[in-house]
């Protein structure tokens, strides 16, 4: 897949197999910059009940580099917390099925 | 690592069949000393892709192809299909493949993957490695294979017609997966519908 650059202020977020069939998209664009810890929270706003039946279970990265998940609750390291930035490409990848 | 030639070019398969417009603009293939991986919607080349290991080192060749099953647990499935996330993808099989040289003492090694709608019963992975003793290549053809399902991001869809619909696969936890109702391809927010697992 190959994502067009997002709009100003936005970044693009890619879905695959059951996130892209939750979702009804490859790709869309969503405002930048946005903390890694809401991404979640996000995406269950806009598409309810993915969280349990998809996210739960998927990976996520950032320009290619997987990302450790934080949770939505976790205030810690505030510091030190991913910020997903203009520009950037979120992917959601669930549990792989290749050969 | 061994001087050999690694870019041998051919029959290139993306040659043949041009590449959906959605991967139009990105590379489907890495070459690297004795490392070739490729991601094709096209139908895979075991002489190509034998081809690609070939080494005057090499005492051994071993090529593992995988092909499309018609059932799942009993369950007789219509088509498969593949898809990617093509860059990341790439990325892992080099990964894969560079950590099999080093550690099995490859001469070679070639990993392809075929995309979209598969056949069945054609093949939907070949891994070619060749080692000057056969012990080393049967191991690491195994372990690459192995690596592969469980790390490469490419992702299985099998169809099984009628009311059963499709389901994505997953490799890790051998699940027969998700079922994907037709009607929510392209229905935007995801409200009102329910995704359950099928039970094998």
């Amino acid at each position: 897949m190959s994502a067009p650059r997002p709009p100003k202020g936005h970044f693009n977020i890619l879905y695959f197999a059951s996130a892209s069939s939750h979702t009804g998209k490859d790709m869309e664009a969503l405002p930048a910059p946005l903390p890694l810890r809401k991404l979640f929270d996000i995406l269950e706003d806009r598409y309810r009940g993915i969280q349990e039946t998809v996210l739960d279970h998927c990976l996520v990265t950032i320009n290619l580099s997987y990302v450790d998940m934080p949770s939505s609750e976790d205030e810690d390291g505030e510091e030190n917390a991913v910020v997903i930035q203009e520009g950037d490409e979120v992917a959601i990848i669930p549990p792989v099925s290749s050969g | 690592m061994a001087t050999q030639q690694p870019t041998q070019n051919n029959e290139d398969p993306q040659a043949q069949q041009p590449a959906p417009s959605s991967a139009s603009t990105q590379p489907t293939e890495i070459s690297e000393n004795n490392i070739y991986v490729s991601l094709t919607h096209s139908p895979l080349d075991y002489t190509s892709t034998i081809d690609r290991v070939r080494s005057p080192e090499a005492g051994a060749i071993v090529i593992f192809a995988g092909t499309t099953r018609n059932n799942f647990n009993n369950l007789p499935v219509q088509h498969l299909s593949y898809t990617s996330y093509a860059p990341l993808a790439l990325r892992t099989m080099l990964t894969i493949c560079r950590s099999m040289v080093s550690k099995h003492g490859l001469k070679g090694i070639a990993m392809v993957h075929r995309l979209g709608v598969v056949p069945i019963g054609e093949e939907s992975i070949l891994i070619a490695v060749s080692s000057p003793h056969r012990q080393a290549a049967w191991r690491a053809g195994e372990e690459a294979l192995e690596e592969c399902k469980e790390k490469v991001e490419v992702w299985k869809r099998e169809e099984f017609g009628g009311e059963e619909g499709g389901v994505w696969r997953a490799n890790r936890d051998g699940k027969i997966g998700v079922r994907v109702d037709k009607a929510r391809i392209g229905g935007g927010d995801g409200r009102g519908e329910k995704e359950e697992e099928v039970k094998p």
